[in-house]
């Protein structure tokens, strides 16, 4: 059964999603990036989005991210004071709304963190951007996410350079939540560590997401990731989304012949 | 009493596409109804399609027809068709599945594992976790595990904590895949009353059980799958 499914408040009572993914195609010139991908993400939920390499799957998360603009079709994300078209606004709104509401937890934590900046400066740098001055409380909140990520505060100090692939990649997510964004996109947030260490990031990033509901799209290669972390699942093959539903369902009774193959491949 | 769970014209046909497109006719015209403080057993060999149906009913596996509708507070959800979400809503207030096997999770206490679904249903920390412990210990999980992740347990030990994870929060419709394989004598005695309490709490159960003693003393109704079986598979 799912990992999750018993965790975590559903978000039925929440009156609209939070996300809304209208007809979103994306073309490379003559090719297919994705293609008329369609779902909505209400809060808390956390949705996951399998497939082989170059089946759209970071074309697709790139375009609900706000980074790049889609062909067709509309991203929509349910701001505090109503609905906004994330592709229609203006670019130093969109930035803005990427900013405060958005967070983005990259593959490569080099791409997500300033590898020149202190784990510390790394987090606190976050709560400068939303408009902190106190340096007292920035320290503060910097050392309780370090510790939220089990990262000594003993550490806050150092370069991320310095740390370890599964202490970089906890940093930054760390990076990522402190702002208290509403939707969180992960890229292979697992990919590149060891076993035993992705475990521990797994288990961090399935409590994280529990206690501070936020909701997520988490895109991943890995079905067993999918299976602990996420609730609802899309499977994606050369830029279309051919099957989607239950996490447990679509891992445990596919319908469609690719997912079949997917997952006859691997014990899930 | 109130129908808690029914069942209408389901059939079950799996296709295996890189098999030729093979299918398998597994169940067929399923139709029943199971009512509050009722344990309905389904009976009959396996492969005929006992399991099958439970996760049809749990929505784990998809209905090719029919619907499977749930009374989850003052209204029928159908399973079979319902989106993700609202089967998420309906699985963590009313619908739950107990199996033989836990799913590990890393690290995760067997404490916690078996205090989350309270949890999830906004009991505050210190009560769940001391009806955590309290079932605990009914299913003689030895006081030394509870800090421990099951990933190091005994089979059985984890089978336990999956039966006190599953019955600590009864909810009003519950699916029982042989919780009782492979328990000695004293902890089968423990899910039997457990089982039972549920039923009287008015919860209606629907299971499978592979041991004659247990369905025995826990079936208030039988029914024979064979009834249900695919011509086909049959």
């Amino acid at each position: 059964m799912s990992g999750m499914d018993m965790l975590r408040d559903a978000a039925a009572l929440a009156p609209s999603p939070v996300l809304e993914c209208d007809a979103v195609t994306r073309m490379y010139g003559e090719r297919i990036g994705c293609r008329n991908v369609g779902f909505r993400l209400w809060p808390g939920e956390v949705l996951g989005i399998v497939g082989e390499s170059g089946s759209g799957k970071s074309t697709l998360l790139r375009c609900l991210a706000g980074l790049d603009a889609p062909t067709s079709g509309r991203v929509i994300f349910q701001d505090e004071d109503g609905a906004v078209d994330v592709h229609a606004l203006p670019e130093p709104r969109r930035r803005a709304l990427m900013r405060r509401a958005l967070g983005i937890v990259h593959q490569n934590p080099r791409d997500g963190l300033r590898m020149d900046v202190s784990a510390g400066g790394n987090v606190g740098e976050r709560l400068m951007d939303r408009g902190e001055r106190h340096y007292g409380r920035i320290r503060d909140v910097a050392v309780d996410w370090l510790r939220r990520v089990e990262i000594s505060p003993e550490r806050m100090d150092d370069l991320p350079r310095h740390f370890s692939g599964g202490m970089q990649q906890r940093l930054q997510i760390a990076r990522v939540l402190v702002s208290g964004p509403r939707l969180v996109f992960m890229d292979e947030p697992t990919g590149g560590l060891d076993v035993s260490v992705q475990a521990k990031l797994l288990d961090l990033l399935r409590n994280l997401v529990r206690d501070l509901d936020i909701a997520a799209v988490i895109v991943t290669h890995d079905l067993a990731v999918a299976r602990l972390l996420t609730d609802r699942l899309m499977v994606m093959k050369d830029g279309h989304v051919v099957e989607q539903g239950l996490t447990d369902q679509v891992l445990d009774d596919p319908q469609h012949a690719y997912t079949q193959l997917l997952t006859s491949a691997v014990l899930v | 009493m109130t129908d808690l769970v029914r069942v209408n014209s389901v059939a079950k046909e799996f296709v295996l596409h890189n098999q030729g497109g093979a299918r398998l006719a597994v169940l067929d015209h399923v139709s029943f109804a199971v009512k509050a403080g009722e344990c309905l057993v389904l009976h009959g060999p396996s492969g005929a399609g006992k399991s099958t149906l439970l996760r049809l009913l749990y929505g784990n596996y998809k209905c090719t027809q029919g619907e499977i509708l749930v009374r989850h507070h003052d209204r029928f959800v159908d399973i079979a068709s319902a989106d993700p979400r609202e089967v998420l809503e309906v699985r963590r207030l009313t619908l739950s599945y107990v199996s033989q096997f836990l799913r590990v999770i890393p690290r995760v206490s067997a404490l916690d594992i078996v205090a989350a679904p309270l949890i999830a249903r906004g009991v505050d920390f210190s009560t769940a976790q001391k009806r955590a412990q309290d079932m605990l210990a009914r299913l003689n999980i030895p006081q030394r595990l509870w800090a421990l992740a099951p990933a190091t347990f005994s089979g059985g030990e984890q089978q336990r904590v999956n039966i006190a994870r599953s019955f600590i929060a009864i909810t009003p419709v519950m699916l029982l895949d042989e919780p009782t394989a492979s328990l000695d004598a004293q902890n089968r005695d423990v899910v039997i009353s457990l089982i039972d309490e549920a039923r009287r709490a008015g919860s209606a159960l629907v299971g499978i059980f592979h041991d004659e003693t247990v369905r025995e003393r826990a079936a208030t109704r039988w029914i024979d799958i064979h009834s249900f079986t695919a011509a086909e598979a049959a």
